[in-house]
């Protein structure tokens, strides 16, 4: 039996760059069995949407100071593979472990980032992110094979 | 934490609090023995929503204030709605207002199960956070999750989406959700009914220090129900104001180590607003299933232990079910869904309860609806002064504490008032200093 694929966008498409997960997420989705189970506004809302699957990709904005556009990728199984620390909600890492603590984590989480530049008010992509969206979307779809 | 060697000289740095909204710290400094300086510090950058609402359309400040918090957008939005509302002489339907009271529910389930179970309970377990309570009693997390999925569910369905929800307007709604997806709700209520009826049950077990303080509680209250969407503000020293009154009796000023204004009635009183005031202001309004789980679970009409407050809390959950539960089971779709609203140049103040306390806005328009003056504010800065306050209790309660019992303890304090420091600021370092 086939594992279930999960993936799911995280951000706002409102937000400009903020919206290159969710775009990535609905390219990957509507060409491979995975599931879209986004778009994702905060990690604890994961949790009930990732149940039983093998494999969820987690897409998402970054602003880590490298080029528009710099396609990256972080496998949460790795130690050290930390989110940033949040209040009100709870951070990506900790709502991993907390998923696993309760049994319903997927057996690999992983975590593609596009750098992004503009995160102001409105609709459409960066032009460095719109190149980036199908390289990422790329990445998605070798992960989603592997697993399947 | 920065240890000392003397006993009797304490300095508490607590440097980024976790489990609470936003950027702040606290210090604390004991001299000899006697407490000296309590300082909450909130260092989030201002924000300047009240200016950059200047100048734009009268329909807007929905939309930009949700903004302010993730986490409680609709008291936002609610609080926006009736204060430009206030200045342009509306009053919506009586379909309308249920509408936003079961949205408003939503909002209060969802932040009161994320607080009580993920943020405030890992404290009274000797939990670094809720992987590890989970890791105790996963049931339980579960029951929390399942809680607050459904309070964004109802978000989701009358507002359009679970965070900074689209679907509300300035005079109601854009669409009135159908019947059918108000009715699928009931049965995902009536479960959610048991399940914080057991969360009532589960708190009251917990074990909370013996501290009584003496509040002044501020709260909205009407006359007909227990207070969220529409209300006069009432305080338990004889406060009863429309939103514009109080918006002239409390003065906000600033302080130099905080970018959020701290609030004083008439200018003097420090005062405090959320569930315990609610509870204090309006215990008799709640339904009965509410009042008896109360009873039951040792609460009077008044509670003033800041630890108890995660009981209030529960409470207030079953309340937001049941009348969640009351709300979907009654709903008639609103036609229109909106009122229509014809701009007039005038003032207006609208006053709402959001999750963690009263949230006031008040705006001044002119005749084509452009927003003059833009007021906001939020329960975190309007209890500030107060959760100061606590915390001076409780060091001078635990002064025998060793700096890292004595940290927790402040840490949960803050807590108690479940602050969100990014709508004050316009969260939180701990520092003790004995030395």
């Amino acid at each position: 039996m086939t594992a279930r694929v999960v993936v799911a966008g995280i951000g706002n498409d409102f937000r400009r760059d903020d919206g290159a997960g969710p775009a990535v997420a609905r390219l990957v989705a509507a060409s491979t069995p995975a599931v879209d189970i986004g778009p994702i506004a905060e990690p604890l809302d994961l949790i009930g949407r990732w149940e039983a699957a093998g494999l969820a990709v987690l897409v998402d904005a970054t602003r880590s100071g490298a080029p528009a556009g710099t396609v990256s990728l972080v496998d949460l199984g790795d130690a050290g593979a930390r989110s940033g620390s949040s209040t009100h909600a709870i951070g990506l890492d900790r709502v991993v472990r907390l998923a696993q603590v309760l049994g319903t984590a997927p057996d690999r989480v992983v975590v593609v980032g596009i750098e992004g530049q503009d995160f102001s008010d409105g609709t459409g992509l960066s032009a460095a992110v719109e190149r980036a969206v199908p390289l990422a979307a790329r990445r998605v779809v070798d992960l989603v094979t592997e697993a399947s | 934490m920065t240890p000392s060697g003397a006993s009797a000289n304490h300095e508490i740095d607590v440097h980024g609090l976790a489990r609470v909204e936003g950027e702040g710290s606290l210090h604390v400094a004991v001299r000899d023995g006697v407490l000296e300086r309590v300082e909450l510090e909130i260092f989030e950058p201002p924000r300047f929503f009240e200016a950059f609402l200047r100048g734009r359309s009268f329909e807007e400040p929905p939309d930009i204030t949700a903004r302010i918090c993730g986490i409680c957008p609709v008291a936002y939005q609610m609080s926006a709605c009736a204060a430009i509302e206030d200045a342009c002489g509306v009053q919506v339907d009586d379909r309308i207002g249920r509408l936003r009271r079961l949205l408003y529910c939503g909002e209060w389930i969802q932040s009161h199960a994320l607080h009580i179970y993920l943020l405030h309970a890992p404290d009274f377990f000797g939990c670094r956070d809720a992987v590890e309570l989970a890791a105790l009693d996963a049931a339980v997390v579960q029951r929390g999750l399942r809680l607050k999925k459904l309070g964004n569910h109802i978000m989701e369905t009358v507002g359009g989406r679970a965070i900074h929800p689209v679907n509300v307007r300035v005079g109601g709604f854009y669409r009135a959700p159908d019947r059918e997806e108000i009715t699928a709700l009931i049965e995902p209520l009536r479960r959610a009914r048991e399940e914080s009826l057991e969360t009532v049950a589960w708190v009251a077990g917990f074990d909370f220090p013996e501290i009584e303080a003496d509040y002044r509680f501020v709260a909205l209250s009407h006359p007909d129900h227990y207070a969220i969407e529409a209300g006069r503000v009432a305080s338990s020293d004889g406060v009863d104001a429309t939103p514009a009154e109080f918006a002239l009796l409390a003065v906000e000023e600033h302080v130099a180590r905080s970018s959020a204004l701290h609030s004083r009635l008439n200018g003097r009183d420090p005062y405090l607003t959320g569930p315990l005031a609610r509870y204090a202001l309006n215990e008799a309004k709640l339904p009965k299933v509410a009042r008896d789980a109360a009873a039951r679970a040792g609460l009077g009409p008044v509670c003033t232990n800041p630890f108890k407050s995660v009981i209030v809390r529960a409470v207030e959950l079953l309340f937001a079910c049941d009348e969640a539960l009351r709300l979907a089971t009654d709903y008639e779709p609103p036609e229109p869904p909106a009122a229509k609203v014809v701009p007039a140049a005038r003032a207006g103040a609208g006053a709402t309860e959001a999750p963690r306390g009263m949230l006031l806005q008040r705006y001044e328009l002119d005749a084509a609806g452009t927003i003059q003056s833009a007021r906001i504010m939020p329960p975190t800065s309007q209890n500030q002064l107060t959760i100061e306050s606590d915390v001076r209790r409780v060091v001078e309660s635990g002064l025998e504490l060793s700096d890292a019992e004595l940290t927790a303890r402040c840490e949960l304090a803050i807590r108690n008032h479940d602050p969100c420091i990014s709508c004050a600021a316009h969260f939180l370092d701990v520092s003790i200093d004995r030395s």
